[in-house]
């Protein structure tokens, strides 16, 4: 009996594992051009989504500074993938030497960045920690600007406000998606665990989760530095499609789509999140080229920058007010929702 | 001696400027629990009807100090209708993310139908020139403006702590449900005081323009963000300890970059951040008394 159980769990996990790599392997094929870069770019905002709702919806510390955690982690990983002639011939960056000679390939570069970011997601996080409520918000938010600055004014080291350029295009289907669906997967099970419901827990009542036995501060370390892990490696896998890296590139504009993603799709939700993610990447990615101006049946429509975001924020407003839990709630869709869904309709 | 005290004379200006601006904020703040991120964009409105007044019309400045009032209280209005008022009492953070919302739609909007480029504000001539004070030179168009904001600034403390409407807001503030069981109209004292901070900061534009000498579409970020950490540094809901608070910002802010090494002058933006973070941590409930007292 216990031996057919754990088969089956076998059987799920690689035909599971299997569909996906036929998906991806369709995809790769048949997409190319814009539409490949689109769909890698929904995957990283499905990271991005995932990774703040973690820290959001769960445990209910609303941080706005998570652009400042991808900046980390992208200068980070670029000081090591970016070519040795660009890094030393051509900007004479000064960084230490064993840095400057070596050029990594993508897998220790983004745990570098990964790790930076979480560390850099800690060291943000434990002053604040003592912050509530909204307060919280509005220091996260001057994190952001704080490592936007930083990475401004030290031009010998991240080049300034002109940015870097030259990387590898290492980015590509395998790598998002890959890290995307481990996120989800990671997620799914941490939500299921005693370490997900701690974090929950935090979200509806710090005080009685304490009560319960709880360590609030360790708990909610966990929730930064998993969110910080993975939104780092979100920023680089960002870097490396889009091939170029500037202190602004983080900026509030990002934070504030990735805020819309979660809210809309709904906080506390994975499944939300990934809704969420798909909105948002379809309004910023695939109605922008409407921003430009077209003609349309000889009537010209004129440029008009920043109607995207315009229309993002009032999606955002009405969605909080007419349904502030979001699309999704705290529910999740998956197989044994179909399944429930289903029973009830028979009944 | 001379060149503190020239940086010190120097930051008036925008001093009055933030000084305006945290009133404002701490006001709705103190009132309704708004963290009203969207002030920094009906900051901005007023600055370009103001605009529009001098530069595109050639209208003399008195109607461009009016017109941008009015801009700003309709713009301020606008939003806490259509926006906070849905939501009001649904918690600090939802209105935090509304307030976000919102200020991203205003300013976009604001790129879109404009763009984001410097607009050049037309200076009447008698704001032009300086006063020399000894080896200090004063800006007459600083002095213009701070000694206005001074006025205003005592109006404003008399009418909350002396006046009617000052003890019916100070009662909001205190306890919303209680005043509004003992048959105060909030909705109307709510209003007012939307009103009034959004006049201040229609005044706040107006100088900004004759400060700086242009407006643009992003000007209200960099100034909403002092003013919010100047309405915490004075203590949520205290107006005098915000005007006083949005001073020390602002020299604060000049000195420390006037005593800096020149290449570190961009590092100006963090000043703010290292005074909350301070504050926040030492002395949570401000320098001067929290709530409108």
């Amino acid at each position: 009996m216990e031996y057919v159980k754990r088969s089956n769990f076998i059987i799920k996990y690689v035909a599971g594992i299997g569909v996906i790599i036929f998906m991806l392997f369709l995809m790769e094929r048949f997409l190319s051009g814009f539409w490949l870069t689109l769909f890698m770019l929904f995957g990283i905002n499905v990271i991005l989504a995932i990774s703040l709702n973690i820290t959001n919806g769960w445990i209910g510390f609303f941080s706005v500074g998570h652009g400042g955690i991808m900046l980390a982690g992208a200068y980070a990983a670029a000081f090591f993938t970016l070519p040795v002639f660009f890094k030393e011939g051509i900007l004479d960056l000064n960084l230490p030497s064993f840095i400057l000679h070596t050029q990594l390939s993508f897998l220790p570069a983004l745990l570098i960045g990964g790790i930076v970011g979480t560390v850099i997601g800690i060291i943000l996080v434990l002053p604040a920690l003592r912050l509530r409520g909204f307060y919280f918000c509005a220091g996260t938010l001057g994190f952001n600007i704080i490592m936007e600055t930083i990475a401004e004014n030290i031009p010998e080291i991240t080049n300034g406000p002109m940015g870097l350029r030259q990387f590898p295009p290492y980015t590509n289907i395998w790598w998002v998606w890959g890290i995307a669906i481990l996120l989800i997967y990671i997620t799914w099970m941490v939500k299921k665990s005693y370490i997900g419901r701690a974090f929950i827990a935090i979200g509806k009542d710090p005080d009685l989760a304490e009560h319960m036995g709880i360590n609030l501060l360790k708990y909610k370390l966990y929730a930064f530095g998993l969110s910080a892990f993975f939104t780092a490696l979100g920023g680089i896998l960002w870097v490396h499609l889009i091939l170029n890296l500037f202190p602004k590139a983080f900026n509030l504009i990002l934070v504030f789509e990735v805020v819309a993603m979660i809210v809309i799709g709904g906080m506390g939700s994975i499944t939300g999140s990934i809704i969420g993610a798909a909105i948002i990447t379809f309004f910023s990615d695939v109605l922008a080229p409407i921003e430009e101006g077209f003609s349309l049946f000889g009537f010209n429509v004129p440029s008009m920058l920043g109607l995207m975001t315009v229309l993002i924020g009032v999606l955002l407003v009405v969605i909080l007010i007419k349904k502030p839990n979001g699309i999704m709630g705290e529910k999740e869709i998956s197989l044994g929702f179909f399944r429930k869904f289903l029973r009830t309709k028979q009944t | 001696m001379n060149y503190l005290l020239q940086q010190i004379i120097n930051s008036l200006g925008f001093g009055s400027i933030v000084a305006l601006l945290a009133a404002g904020y701490t006001m709705t703040f103190g009132l309704i629990g708004l963290v009203n991120f969207a002030h920094g964009e009906v900051f901005m409105a007023g600055a370009f009807t103001a605009y529009f007044i001098l530069t595109i019309l050639k209208l003399p400045f008195w109607l461009a100090i009016l017109m941008g009032l009015v801009g700003s209280i309709i713009i301020g209005l606008l939003v806490e209708r259509l926006a906070f008022k849905p939501v009001r009492g649904s918690g600090m953070i939802t209105l935090f993310i509304i307030g976000l919302g919102v200020s991203q739609i205003l300013r976009n909007s604001t790129v879109m139908l404009f763009d984001a480029r410097l607009k050049g504000f037309t200076i009447s001539s008698f704001l032009k020139g300086v006063y020399m004070l000894g080896e200090v030179m004063i800006f007459k168009k600083t002095l213009f403006i701070f000694l206005p904001v001074l006025a205003i600034c005592i109006i404003l403390v008399y009418l909350i702590k002396n006046t009617k409407l000052g003890i019916a807001m100070r009662s909001l503030s205190y306890d919303t449900q209680m005043a509004q069981s003992l048959g105060m109209n909030t909705e109307r004292v709510i209003i007012i005081t939307f009103i009034i901070s959004s006049a201040l900061a229609g005044f706040a534009a107006v100088s900004w323009g004759y400060i700086y000498g242009s407006v643009h579409a992003g000007m209200g970020v960099y100034a909403v963000v002092n003013a919010f950490v100047a309405s915490v540094i004075g203590g949520v809901g205290n107006v005098l300890g915000a005007i006083i608070a949005g001073y020390i910002i602002a020299i604060g802010g000049n000195l420390f970059i006037a005593f800096l090494p020149p290449d570190l002058v961009g590092l100006r933006p963090l000043f703010v951040w290292i005074i909350f973070f301070i504050i926040l941590i030492f002395k949570p409930s401000g320098l001067f008394r929290a709530n409108i007292k």
